[in-house]
């Protein structure tokens, strides 16, 4: 205890300048995010200047991990384990007490400041800190596991600081390159190796080298095993067989199971426009689909598509499973899929008629714990999500703050003919049953989310449910709006295909936006 | 009498360079062990896998009866070390050097630490990194002996230090010398010759010699032979004769076996009738330097 405390007490001289910085930068942090729990502010964000919400906001997020980074490789590398130079190497050190010296200057001068800060926003937010001591101390376990440790690593197997940002460029170069590649493999965004699996391998690789270096000193061996977990993720990612998963995630559904609603593919609608003008290279297209069938109680989200084309010469094209981002409620009658083709395929298909085969991979949600509230005039308590306000403005926004994490699931849902908000001129009022709706979602099931702040901030906004509506929602929401809040539980995941026989493409493409100045037209083409 | 230092078969690799090769050594308790050599013979390897600073690629090394891979923070309480290129921790000041390193030895001496300041003359207030180069050697000696060592390991600790520093060094380690085994690597040979009492001659990897200071005072004579008329050299000379040359008459050779005796009949037995025949005593720096020639004009 006695070199433990020796260690500890001469980093903390050495390296007391290091350490007020992260604190004073984790101080601006804190005042900077309570800042930005008013709505006022918040919607501020855009505005420039250099003291404002937004500016600070990006500023201290990436600084105080960059200043918790320096200080540990600092203090790690005060006896550095990588050379045959250091006087310490001939002392009485014991790795045992060196190591626990160097983690509680982590604990003391990382996590300590943190919890306290962590407690301070909480309460300041108007949460009781000590209903959240285990997602508090997630959180701490969290930064430690995914910040500490590969920065305790790194900073093991490096013998200055020039070293570590060399090797931090190397992780970024490996992790462009991994990026780029998981661009080229199909259904690699949408599915992969379990994320425990991946934390699992990281955080023992992490552990190894720690150890390695404490108690043989032996770099090469370190590094080495750096390296294999890089080529282990990697072998992962081209590996993985993402086809198999999917289909084990989301099965099809079997003989006897009743589909839960039904899709047909529609023909192509004509006057559908791309958003953005198409990469030259390749040709957007549109399938709309017919939504029938399904309950008032249920709720669907497509987790994903797989779309395949077979054209007549035997050419055949599969998109790989991409996430669509669609939301699927009852009162809706339809919704589109978006895919893209390279030019050159698009136009040796166009001419002729082929098969077009939609698989779509789902979640099917029932809608739970319904309760409805009356918008206030100012804050207010929204059970089991946090503390809320909406205030009018041009988007129908309700701004929550809720402590530790987003909630799971949650739902929103309004008549947009009791909205309370002054119509616009020339505006008229939705028809009863006509309904908006807002969903939020945190798949995650950990006590706490991994960042610095135990606040999570988040914004509802609602939206006409039907997306063929053209109604404005008015002026965002006021108070005496009526609104259902209600928290959707997840039943099953499912796979159904759809096919449409003899379609031609060129019908479904969307037409390049026509850009307009003065006299002359312009189009992506 | 117990070894401080043993090793067999001690082989050291960095890649394609072979800086040990077989290296068999053996450090008596309570001697002054001086390795000599020249540059890039290996000694600072030898050291660094003493102090487990390196790992051996084959072979065996014991420090103090422990393997030298095994030697952690306890048996280092009884070790001291230094060397010319250690790194100090430069931030610090003097004074909180030794405040810092106190808690590390149980047999930390503050009297003697408090001796070992006034006699080699320290600026505790300054900080080590604004030393002179012989300032901070005489720090790190003092911080390797304050706590009264078993073993002192010095590597290479005069070099480039002037005369007065050497001296004031070399009595600092004198006066522990009966409580310790030192094992010192050096080039200043006049300096480790007025103390060391065995000495290791180091070269390529290898040790070409291992022995008290006075036997081999007593094995190496600068050999002169003095003719009537200029004889021819023998064309096989015996292998320990070292840098046989000849001019006007006088021959000179370093005799590496002296024995008297032994050495006139070998001398007549190549030379026949010799006019005259001087042994001289040799210095250590003349025996290494001999050494050290032979070895290059072998390779």
């Amino acid at each position: 205890m006695n070199q433990i405390w020796n260690i500890f007490r001469k980093d903390c001289r050495h390296y007391w300048r290091e350490a007020s910085v992260s604190l004073a930068l984790l101080a601006a942090f804190g005042w900077n995010d309570v800042r930005g729990w008013t709505r006022g502010e918040y919607l501020a964000a855009g505005i420039g200047g250099l003291f404002s919400y937004n500016f600070l906001s990006g500023l201290t997020d990436f600084l105080v991990p960059i200043s918790w980074a320096f200080l540990v490789v600092r203090v790690i590398q005060g006896e550095s384990l990588v050379g045959d130079r250091q006087f310490w190497l001939t002392r009485p050190y014991e790795w045992k007490k060196l190591l626990a010296a160097k983690v509680i200057f982590s604990l003391v001068f990382v996590n300590c400041p943190l919890l306290i800060l962590d407690v301070f926003l909480l309460s300041k937010a108007g949460f009781t800190p000590t209903k959240y001591v285990i997602g508090l101390l997630w959180m701490q376990l969290m930064i430690v596991l995914f910040f500490l440790l590969p920065t305790i690593a790194l900073a093991t197997v490096t013998a200055s600081l020039v070293q570590t940002l060399l090797a931090l460029l190397f992780i970024a170069l490996y992790l462009v390159g991994m990026a780029a590649l998981a661009t080229q493999i199909p259904s690699s965004d949408f599915s992969g190796p379990s994320d425990s699996l991946l934390a699992s391998l990281f955080i023992g690789v992490c552990l190894a080298v720690i150890l390695t270096q404490y108690v043989r000193r032996n770099t090469f061996k370190s590094r080495l095993l750096i390296v294999g977990l890089a080529a282990a993720i990697l072998i992962l990612l081209v590996a993985t067989p993402y086809r198999v998963l999917v289909a084990r995630e989301w099965p099809q559904l079997s003989a006897g199971q009743q589909q839960p609603f039904q899709l047909g593919i529609l023909p192509a609608e004509t006057s559908a426009s791309a958003i953005a003008p198409p990469d030259e290279k390749e040709v957007e297209l549109q399938v709309p689909l017919s939504l029938t069938g399904l309950s008032s109680e249920s709720i669907v989200i497509v987790n994903g598509i797989l779309v395949t084309i077979d054209a007549p010469d035997g050419l055949r094209w599969d998109s790989g499973w991409k996430s669509p981002g669609i939301f699927l409620f009852p009162e809706q009658k339809n919704t589109r899929v978006d895919f893209t083709l390279k030019r050159k395929l698009f136009e040796r298909m166009q001419s002729s008629r082929v098969n077009l085969r939609l698989y779509v991979a789902f979640t099917l949600f029932r809608d739970k714990d319904r309760r409805q509230f009356v918008v206030p005039r100012d804050k207010f308590v929204l059970s089991n999500v946090g503390l809320c306000s909406a205030e009018p403005g041009y988007v129908p926004t309700i701004h929550c703050l809720a402590p530790l994490r987003q909630p799971s699931f949650l739902l929103l849902t309004t008549d947009m003919s009791a909205y309370t908000c002054p119509l616009g001129k020339g505006e008229s009022p939705a028809s009863a049953g006509e309904l908006a709706r807002g969903w939020s979602q945190n798949r995650g099931s950990e006590p706490a989310e991994l960042g610095i702040s135990p606040v999570a901030t988040f914004n509802l906004y609602l939206a006409h449910s039907n997306g063929s509506s053209n109604k404005r929602l008015g002026d965002g929401i006021c108070p005496g709006t009526a609104i259902v809040l209600s928290n959707p539980e997840p039943l099953f995941r499912n796979q159904i295909a759809l096919q449409a026989d003899g379609v031609r493409l060129a019908e479904y493409r969307l037409q390049p936006l026509r850009l307009t100045f003065g006299n002359v037209q312009s189009t992506s083409q | 009498m117990n070894n401080a230092i043993h090793t067999e078969n001690l082989v050291k690799r960095f890649r394609k360079v072979e800086a040990l090769r077989g290296l068999n050594l053996t450090v008596p308790e309570d001697s002054i062990y001086a390795l000599v050599g020249p540059n890039g013979a290996g000694k600072t390897t030898v050291i660094k896998i003493l102090m487990n600073i390196f790992k051996t690629t084959l072979g065996y090394a014991e420090v103090m009866g422990r393997r030298s891979g095994e030697l952690n923070g306890r048996q280092f309480t009884s070790i001291g070390y230094v060397s010319e290129n250690q790194e100090l921790p430069e931030w610090m000041r003097l004074d909180r050097f030794f405040d810092f390193l106190r808690p590390f030895y149980p047999s930390w001496d503050r009297d003697l630490e408090r001796d070992l300041m006034r006699q080699f003359d320290l600026p505790v207030d300054r900080k080590l990194g604004k030393l002179s180069r012989g300032m901070r050697m005489k720090a790190a000696l003092a911080s390797a002996l304050a706590f009264h060592p078993k073993l002192i390991v010095l590597d290479e600790p005069f070099t480039g230090l002037d005369p007065l520093v050497r001296d004031e060094l070399i009595q600092g380690l004198l006066e522990r010398a009966e409580e310790s085994t030192i094992f010192i690597s050096s080039h200043d040979l006049a300096e480790i010759e007025s103390f060391a009492s065995h000495v290791g001659y180091l070269e390529q990897g290898q040790l070409r010699f291992s022995e008290e200071m006075t036997v081999l005072a007593d094995r190496f004579r600068e050999v002169e032979l003095t003719f009537e008329t200029p004889p021819p050299l023998p064309a096989k000379v015996p292998v320990e004769w070292m840098q046989v040359n000849c001019s006007a008459g006088v021959v000179h050779f370093v005799e590496s076996r002296f024995d008297q005796e032994k050495t006139n009949a070998r001398i007549r037995e190549l030379f026949g009738e010799v006019r005259n025949v001087t042994f001289a005593p040799m210095s250590l720096r003349s025996i290494f330097l001999a050494m050290a020639r032979t070895g290059r004009e072998e390779q």
